[in-house]
């Protein structure tokens, strides 16, 4: 059976996210297996530069709907339009990138769809033509496969980085305009403004050298030696979320999904297990290095290098060698 | 205003996870219970609403017995009322079928979640509550005021370091963030006192639902495995002095 696959475009300021592109490469393989067409799903307002800068990105056609009203749609009513053309052209999968703009769309795509959404995932394979996804549970120590068997559009929605972006090619995608009739949903989710956090101290991404802490520190007064390792690396002090979460960094020091991406030539996760949202934020370092005392901790999926041991007894001796040999 | 936090009681450590025959749900051991990261933030957030404009707070969760000790520590936080539905699921479809069973007996203004649960990953069951109840949601909030006219104004992450200003007229549900207030510490007395409190229990029965309706419809689990690593790491073995020298290469080697 030929089926479709939809991409949800994600896009800010005119701009596609990186994440779009690892999607429309996950579903242009998904696509051509299932023998139907790779279709990118963009909605909004004003959106030719969008559609503009995607034409070239491997899909077959590009989906558009642009009205004014969705400008200041809240998740609802973007959620509502997206199940609406998902009912209407029945695509064998939705694709959703799991940013937090696709974490909160997903599940409330697939509950208007009628069907339930595999989120989070860090890999989704055709099997005797139904999917199969992988997705984190327990804390990411563990990973479940499972198989969907539903016969309506599955949602997905797949992990940053878990395949490299779609890259440019010779065709350009014809673009269809659709309208969605919206008179009488009543927009009970307006979206007022969007805000981008000032960067106020040192801008984290910019550094060759990353050291970055997690909850394992345990103690406010002991970041000091990470940002001593940091000094002697001639780096800087980056975090996870808790650690900001509690007021012993400021925001702005954050690494993930909701706080800054990275790609250092160098990361030091120190006591930081290795999250999805946190991974989601720098994966694409050049050299990860993980210290954490629990041999299990998922951040030794994504390391390249990796101590199994407690971040105190290696934190101080690796400064002091550092400045050592200068 | 009347709120209802939906907190759910998470294992701290799982053994022996595995697929169920029929796939529809993962079986395992989970010991030291304790309430959900970010569901302990909506809680602590839903107290200082009630305290800057009155009203007041039920907690709701589902699961086992043992389960009972987070709603006493939600009450000794502040929490007005606590209500335990009698049932066990992983299935975030199943699950936001019976809460939103509960919450139809229930009168709020406000619901909030959190964001996701450590142990499903799912980031599902609050969405899917609101969608049920036919109410806005906000996912990932980090901020939550009172506005003009029975609705709410509230700051949430976009991701990247961006934020979005969304106003929701209420009832309405939030999916919380943690971070939103800082957790408060209860003293071991507090705790004592407030095991005295009833809990109200409620039967799948009661929400006109059936056992049998929950677990997995529409996919099925093949296996639980520990992940399988995307690079190949290697791990550093030594005394400290050794493995600061073979660091070192490594870093002087990348830069
Ligand atoms: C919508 C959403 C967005 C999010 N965005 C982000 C984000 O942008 N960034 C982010 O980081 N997280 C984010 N999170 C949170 C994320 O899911 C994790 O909860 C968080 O990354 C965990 O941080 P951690 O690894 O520091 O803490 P934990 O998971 O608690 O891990 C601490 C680690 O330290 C180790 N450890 C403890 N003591 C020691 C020691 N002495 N020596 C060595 N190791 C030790 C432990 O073994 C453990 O692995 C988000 C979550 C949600 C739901
Ligand atoms: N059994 C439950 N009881 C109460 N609340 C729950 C339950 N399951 C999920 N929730 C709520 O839904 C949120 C998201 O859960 P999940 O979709 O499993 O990640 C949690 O943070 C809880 O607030």
């Amino acid at each position: 059976m030929q089926r479709d696959v939809f991409v949800l475009v994600e896009h800010w300021g005119g701009r596609v996210e990186t994440i779009t592109y690892q999607m429309l490469a996950k579903g242009r393989e998904l696509a051509s297996a299932l023998g139907g067409q790779l279709v990118a799903l963009v909605i909004g307002h004003e959106l030719d530069p969008v559609t503009e800068i995607l034409r070239d990105k491997g899909m077959d056609k590009i989906l558009a709907v642009d009205q004014p009203a969705l400008k200041q749609a809240g998740a609802d009513l973007q959620a509502h339009v997206i199940a609406h053309v998902a009912k209407q052209t029945d695509p064998g999968l939705v694709l959703i990138g799991y940013s937090l703009v696709g974490m909160e769309l997903a599940p409330a795509v697939a509950a208007k769809l009628g069907s339930a959404a595999m989120t989070n995932c860090v890999a989704i394979e055709l099997r005797d033509g139904s999917f199969v996804v992988t997705r984190p549970v327990f804390d990411s120590t563990l990973h479940a496969q499972i198989l969907l068997e539903a016969t309506g559009p599955a949602v997905v929605a797949l992990q940053k980085g878990v395949i490299p972006p779609i890259q440019a090619g010779e065709n350009t995608a014809p673009v269809e305009s659709v309208e969605v009739d919206l008179g009488g949903i009543a927009c009970r989710a307006k979206l007022l403004e969007i805000m981008e956090e000032p960067v106020t101290g040192i801008d984290i991404s910019k550094a060759d050298v990353v050291v970055s802490v997690g909850r394992g520190i345990g103690d406010k007064e002991k970041i000091s030696i990470i940002q001593e390792l940091a000094d002697a690396l001639g780096g800087v002090m980056a975090c996870s979320r808790p650690v900001v979460d509690v007021g012993w960094l400021p925001r702005d020091r954050q690494v993930g999904a909701s706080g800054k991406s990275v790609a250092p030539k160098v990361y030091i996760a120190c006591g930081i297990s290795g999250a999805s949202q946190h991974l989601s934020g720098m994966t694409e370092s050049q050299r990860i290095i993980a210290i954490n005392k629990d041999a299990n901790a998922p951040i030794f999926q994504v390391a390249h290098f990796g101590v199994v041991a407690d971040l105190f007894d290696i934190v101080p001796t690796h400064t002091k060698s550092a400045k050592g040999k200068g | 205003m009347k709120i209802v936090v939906c907190c759910k009681a998470v294992p701290g450590v799982v053994t022996e996870v595995k697929a169920e025959p029929d796939g529809r749900s993962l079986q395992y051991q989970g010991q030291f219970l304790a309430m959900n990261e970010c569901d302990e933030s909506a809680l602590e957030e839903a107290i200082a609403l009630k305290r800057a404009h009155g009203g007041d707070v039920t907690v709701l969760t589902m699961g086992p017995i043992v389960a009972l000790d987070t709603l006493y520590m939600a009450l000794a936080k502040g929490a007005d009322r606590a209500i335990r539905i009698d049932a066990q699921t992983h299935d975030p479809q199943s699950a936001s079928a019976v809460l939103a069973a509960a919450l139809r007996k229930l009168e709020y203004d406000l619901v909030l979640t959190g964001a996701q649960s450590r142990d499903t990953l799912a980031g599902q069951v609050g969405i899917t509550v609101a969608e049920r109840l036919g109410i806005p949601f906000a996912y990932a909030v980090v901020e939550v005021q009172v506005a003009e006219g029975n609705a709410v104004k509230v700051r949430k992450e976009m991701g990247g370091g961006r934020y979005a200003l969304v106003e929701l007229s209420l009832p309405a549900l939030l999916c919380v963030q943690t971070g939103i207030q800082p957790l408060t510490y209860v003293p071991p007395a507090r705790m004592m006192r407030a095991r005295q409190n009833p809990v109200r229990s409620l039967s799948l029965a009661d929400l006109g639902l059936e056992a049998e309706q929950l677990g997995a419809r529409g996919y099925r689990f093949l296996n639980v495995f520990p992940p399988q690593r995307t690079s190949q790491v290697e791990i550093l073995h030594g005394g400290p002095q050794e493995i600061a020298a073979t660091l070192l290469s490594k870093i002087k080697e990348a830069l």
